[in-house]
């Protein structure tokens, strides 16, 4: 049992957060600009992530090669300091299975929306290491990747925002932390833009599919309000860049 | 536990929202984490007084677009030295008073922070629940409402360097008593924060220089109301100890009881295999000897003497070590209540009599001393009678409840006016006396009172407690019968007005629709098309007279083919009772409905129970139908579940259906249907007996009241007709298609009933004692041998001898219980005593809720309805099987206790001799069983002979041999013996209990 009511009767959830608010979401963006054609550090809440985009470039291998579109490759790094105990597995963490479902989700929500044949016998590497994670970690990762791939001038279609909902007993709650994920069964979502399509829907446990609406309809709202923020978050950066190359 | 860190940064995000972090340091298993979380402050957290202005425009909507109550009042209490207040209450007086706090004449806008709140989810989750409840049911009295001071930008206090968890919590709490106090100055209403803790008192009056708000005690805030005097008493009496100067309790009396291991200790123990953990049982017979359950070991470990149980409770949670090997022991022969023991003791003394501070040296034992220990513990339990015995070195979780008892009147002195303390005796007699303190000892004597245990020093000898309520004089019934409601847990007040609120607004005139196909009534309930309409068949109840709530009801018809159409039609309570709302949580938590003598405390509400559910005849009524297809040997051929509307034609009574059955001249369609039913649950009864059902066997009588005086007439061996079991073989038939319907529709959380069967240590003394004195034998290889050796244990000189073996195996089984299906393999499903693979409970969903949980199964199986989350989260399902089978076994021993109360009476009236059987035999006295009264009763040595200690009891042979009275020769008196007793009820002085007491003619 958590020591805490995971969402009270007067309507405050373990952190203070009421049911549709978001957690703090920050970004940089372009912040390893020798290391990668396009970078992004976000925080949405205390998950702390960086994405490195490469490409599109020449594939090492020749398996990599598709003669009519790029090859997305996503590799996904979880440091072992990244929860509150140091992960005790000795092995390679890359090949978890965990972390693998995680890449393939990932690359079937961008394949689609990165034009992709666009760049025909090139590969796109994208590289992301989560450095802390508190709970809704697909989410976020979708977020850092979006920004990553918008820095390194990828053609993309729209953005994709991604976010994980909480249901606790009939009440949604947007934007899970740890603690509310291992509390009950959560949706993530991949949202395109501000549309209402989906390129991701995951649902880990169970949902009552008469709730599922619900859940839905926040988690889009959600969605589009972090597409806002990541929005300001890229035209503010745009700005700066713009001005410093006028500068120069 | 945890230290902080650094000041934790706090950035602004928007308009009244900041966020921070909670940075501190847990410390498990010897290492250290960091743990950072986020928390977020807000400035949209209301006071939820009606008297605010300000609060109203900051509140927000939640999920339901509801906003939040608010609840305190305008004109609170108000008091000569405080004014208009609202009251804060910390940490402590919640977890030492929520009774109080509970109390409907007192503490009325009570304020409680949310730190309080989540200190003391840690410290008791009972407690929390109990503060949750009074919070969510106390809008229009009690006025209790949860401040979240820790979610609030202006409450929110950081924890300083070098401060203590405790005192960061404490500053919390001070904090938001100030900012209450400033925020509702303007309304003249003053904030009163009701603490125990004298540093922090004093720190708050420190803290803010023009005293904003006061600060007092429990015990002078109770002072200053004007009910003082009543609500003094129930103040718990640690507090009086504590808080007055006399806490310099003797030094030198401290080792009575030796002190609990440390908790590093004790989980080390555990885990190294030198500790055991496990529920304590006390002996009924002797409250002096407990066994606790160990996985480990085949048999019960034995804790003996009042040491080794060292204050643990009966059914407490316990750490337990063995003892050497040297005091192992056999399980006492001895029977010993706590009513007639030490009774000379002096309340007014703090602990020690010398009588057991004498043993308590034991030698130190190293762990692997312990573990050989262990090995040799489980050998002996193997071969020997002597059975390894612990003591108790820590209690992990208490028991304790609030009791019902009488203060004892020899510990009363009747001099004193003021506050004494006294002794109070619990109708529990596995429980040991409770001290009090009270200044209405006189007045209470003879009562029923309920109590509630603070605590138990190691240098009392008894725990101490504080007076709660009276119930009203010993022997009147409404006492007696709210004793034992109490006694047994069960939830007797009147339904709540938000569960009332959720019935059908029509009340007794809600009708079923006339036409299913109605377009009206189809848009108020669009489930109605999927109803079935069976208004044509001939449906009948069968129930006992009198019988008000008809949950079940019956047709049979014959088929072209020969077959035969049968159909059970149940009462349609999820209908009614929807999940989620108040009336659900509500009939969830109270389990079953119990039925009493002279009372039936229902499970749903008397509107639901007995009217709009219950399938009274000649009107139509909403079913849930199981209809089979039976061929002639009564094997199922098919089967169909549907919600269905029917129109029962008749409501007979067991004796009127016979009637009606065994009259030739009735031939009406309704009667064949009846004839074929019967025919039908012969051949069905007589399957279950092949296949290996056991006919088992329980002293159960009826008590016949006087319809006019409502007194207790006469007593009456329950009657078996036919027609009782032609009802019971549908509905086991109907309850085990159920439950493979749901089982295959729902294979994780599908909501059964399994009967485990009795491991063969339950039956060793009985067959050893049947091998002895009769050379019977009862074997266990299956449920079917059992039953059949239940069958050959004839005695052709005693009829009754057969029954009275029946009765001693039911006590040696397991009992039944309530599960999900994902608890247990397919295998253990198994229904011993009915002989099937797999069985729930279906047919009575108007007085249990397991019924009310397989009716929503199955309509989520037959896709009427969507299940609902909860009965489809194993989790929950998980809470809902624990509280069923609780509520069902005290429900159990609640309608047993009120028999034998009611029996009791009846035999006040008529002393007589009676036949009666010797089922158990102890060193110092012998168990008799009296048949026609369905008591037992111990008869003790003294009582049968005037030399007591030259009575002999045989251990091998069961037999006590003693002088009679004013005998010359030696009697013996085996086990299983029919003996002649003089049976008289007794009122025992000390107790003031009725009891049977039997003498031996």
């Amino acid at each position: 049992m958590s020591q805490f009511e995971v969402y009270s009767p007067e309507g405050l959830r373990m952190d203070g957060r009421r049911w549709n608010e978001l957690r703090r979401f920050e970004t940089s963006i372009n912040t390893h600009s020798h290391a990668a054609d396009g970078s992004s550090y976000l925080e949405q809440g205390n998950n702390k992530i960086i994405t490195l985009v490469k490409g599109p470039t020449e594939p090492a291998l020749r398996s990599q090669l598709d003669q009519t579109k790029a090859t997305l490759s996503i590799s996904v790094n979880v440091t072992k300091f990244s929860k509150f105990e140091r992960s005790k597995s000795t092995g390679n963490t890359k090949n978890e299975r965990r972390i693998l479902e995680m890449q393939t989700a990932l690359v079937r929500t961008f394949e689609k929306n990165l034009m992709l044949n666009l760049y025909p016998r090139t590969i796109i590497d994208i590289e992301i290491h989560v450095l802390q994670q508190d709970g809704g970690i697909l989410g976020s990762l979708i977020n850092g990747i979006t920004l990553a791939c918008i820095d390194a001038g990828i053609a993309m279609y729209d953005y994709i925002s991604g976010v994980s909902i909480g249901l606790y007993d009939t009440t949604p709650l947007l934007d899970v932390n740890s603690l509310e994920e291992a509390a009950m069964s959560c949706v993530t979502l991949g949202v395109v833009g501000k549309s209402e399509k989906l390129s991701l829907l995951q649902v880990e446990d169970k949902i009552p599919l008469d709730r599922l609406e619900n859940v839905l309809a926040i988690g889009i709202a959600g969605a589009h309000r972090i597409r806002d923020l990541m929005d300001t978050a890229l035209r503010a950066h745009a700005e700066k860049r713009v001005l410093n190359a006028s500068k120069r | 536990m945890s230290t902080p860190v650094i000041a934790p940064r706090k950035k602004r995000l928007s308009e009244g929202l900041t966020v921070t972090q909670k940075v501190f340091i847990r410390s498990r298993n010897g290492g250290a984490t960091k743990i950072i979380r986020e928390h977020y402050l807000r400035s949209d957290i209301p006071c939820l007084s009606k008297s605010c202005s300000q609060c109203q425009s900051i509140v927000v909507p939640d999920a339901k677009n509801e906003l939040p109550n608010f609840v305190l009042s305008e004109d609170p209490q108000k008091l000569a030295s405080l004014g208009k207040h609202y009251v804060v209450v910390d940490t402590n007086i919640v977890l030492l008073a929520i009774d109080l706090l509970e109390n409907p004449d007192c503490f009325f806008d009570v304020i409680v922070p949310q730190i309080v709140l989540d200190e003391v989810r840690n410290k008791s989750y009972p407690v929390y629940t109990r503060l949750r409840t009074l919070c969510r049911d106390s809008d229009d009295k009690k006025r209790f409402i949860v401040f979240h001071n820790e979610f609030n930008e202006k409450t929110f206090v950081d924890r300083l360097p070098n401060e203590t968890i405790n005192d960061r919590n404490d500053r919390a709490i001070r904090k938001t008593c100030e900012w209450y106090a400033d925020h509702l100055k303007s309304y003249g209403i003053n904030i009163v924060l009701v603490t125990n803790d004298r540093l922090n008192r004093e720190a708050a009056k420190k803290e803010t220089k023009e005293e904003n708000y006061t600060t007092r005690s429990l015990f002078k805030y109770a002072d200053m109301l004007p009910n003082a005097d009543e609500i003094k008493e129930l103040i718990p009496n640690l507090d009086n100890f504590s808080d007055s100067s006399d806490i310099l309790i003797d030094e030198k009396s401290d080792a009575t009881f030796p002190d609990y291991y440390s908790t590093s200790r004790v989980m080390g123990g555990l885990r190294s295999g030198g500790l055991y953990q496990g529920n304590i049982q006390i002996s009924e017979y002797n409250f002096l000897e407990g066994t606790v359950s160990l996985p480990r070991f085949s048999k019960p470990v034995l804790v003996v003497g009042q040491k080794n149980l060292n204050r643990a409770f009966n059914s407490d949670q316990v750490v337990v070590e063995l003892l050497p090997e040297s005091e192992w022991k056999a399980p006492s022969s001895l029977t010993l209540d706590s009513e007639h023991f030490d009774i000379n003791d002096n309340p007014d003394a703090q602990g020690d009599d010398g009588d057991f501070t004498g043993e308590g040296t034991t030698a130190v034992v190293s762990d692997k001393q312990r573990r050989l220990l262990a090995k040799e513990a489980i050998l002996a339990q193997k071969s020997k009678k002597i059975q390894p015995t612990a003591k108790v070195v820590s209690i992990t979780r208490r028991s304790w409840r609030q009791y019902v008892g009488q203060i004892t009147p020899s510990s009363v002195d009747e001099k004193i006016n003021g506050i004494q303390n006294v002794f109070v005796i619990l109708m529990d007699k596995c429980l040991p006396k409770i001290r009090i303190r009270t200044r209405r000892a006189q007045e209470l004597l003879g009562k029923r009172i309920v109590i509630s245990i603070d605590s138990w020093p190691a240098n009392h000898k008894y725990p101490l407690g504080h007076f709660v309520r009276d119930l009203g004089d010993v022997e009147s019934t409404e006492a007696e019968t709210e004793a034992l409601l109490l006694e047994h847990d069960v939830e007797y007040r009147p339904f709540s007005k938000k569960v009332l609120e959720c019935l059908p607004s029509e009340g007794h005139d809600w009708k079923a629709p006339v036409q299913l196909d109605n377009a009206d009534e189809l848009a108020k309930d669009p489930l109605l098309a999927k109803r079935r309409d069976l208004r044509d068949k001939l449906i009948c109840s069968i129930d006992p007279p009198g019988c008000v709530d008809i949950d079940d009801a019956l047709h049979a018809k014959k088929l072209p083919n020969g077959n035969y159409e049968v159909g059970v039609h149940i009462a349609d309570v999820t209908h009614f009772v929807k999940t989620g709302t108040a009336l659900d949580g509500e009939g969830a938590s109270r389990g079953t409905s119990v039925y009493l003598v002279d009372k039936r405390i229902d499970m749903l509400p008397m509107l639901l129970g007995t009217d709009l559910c219950s399938l009274k005849p000649y009107v139509d009524r909403f079913a849930f139908s199981v209809i089979w297809e039976l061929d002639q040997d009564a094997n199922i051929v098919n089967v169909d579940f549907m919600k269905s509307v029917i129109k029962s034609r008749e409501a007979f009574s067991y004796e009127q259906a016979q009637l009606r059955i065994d009259d030739p001249n009735q031939t009406d369609e309704l009667t064949l249907g009846m004839r074929a039913l019967l025919q039908l649950s012969i051949k069905l009864k007589q399957k279950r007996l092949d296949s290996g059902a056991l006919n088992l066997a329980s002293p159960e009588v009826k008590v016949h009241m006087d319809s006019e005086t409502a007194d207790p007439g006469e007593v009456e061996i329950k009657k078996l007709l036919a027609t009782n079991s032609l009802v019971e073989e549908f509905m086991l038939l109907a309850n085990i298609s159920v439950a493979r319907k749901i089982f295959d529709a729902f294979p994780q959380t599908a909501m059964l009933r399994r009967h485990a069967a009795p491991p063969s240590t339950n039956f060793e003394t009985l067959n050893e004692m049947l091998q002895k004195r009769k050379n019977m034998h009862i074997s266990l290889e299956s449920s079917k041998a059992l039953a059949d050796s239940l069958d050959r244990c004839v005695d052709p000189k005693d009829e009754y001898f057969n029954t009275l073996v029946r009765i001693m195996s039911t006590r040696c089984m397991m009992a039944a219980q309530y599960f999900y299906s994902g608890a247990y393999s397919y295998a253990d499903f198994k229904h011993y005593g009915l002989a099937v693979d797999i069985y729930t409970h279906f047919t009575s969903p108007i007085r249990r809720y397991c019924d009310v949980v397989a009716h929503r199964q199955l309509a989520g199986a037959i896709g009427y309805e969507p299940l609902s989350l909860e009965h489809r989260d194993k989790h929950k399902m998980d809470m809902i099987c624990k509280n069923i089978n609780r509520k069902h076994r005290n429900a159990q021993f609640a309608g047993r206790a009120s028999i034998e109360y009611y029996v009791g009476q009846v035999m006040r009236n008529n002393e007589s001799i009676e036949t009666g059987y010797v089922i158990k035999v102890f060193n110092n006295g012998v168990v008799v069983l009296v048949p026609k009264f369905g008591v037992e009763g111990l008869i003790r040595v003294e009582n049968l002979t005037d030399d007591v200690e030259g009575a002999v009891f045989d251990e091998v042979e069961f037999k006590l041999t003693f002088k009679p009275k004013g005998a010359a020769k030696t009697r013996d008196v085996y086990v299983f013996q029919k003996v002649d007793v003089q049976v008289k009820s007794v009122l025992d002085p000390v107790t003031s209990k009725r009891k049977a007491e039997l003498l031996l003619v």
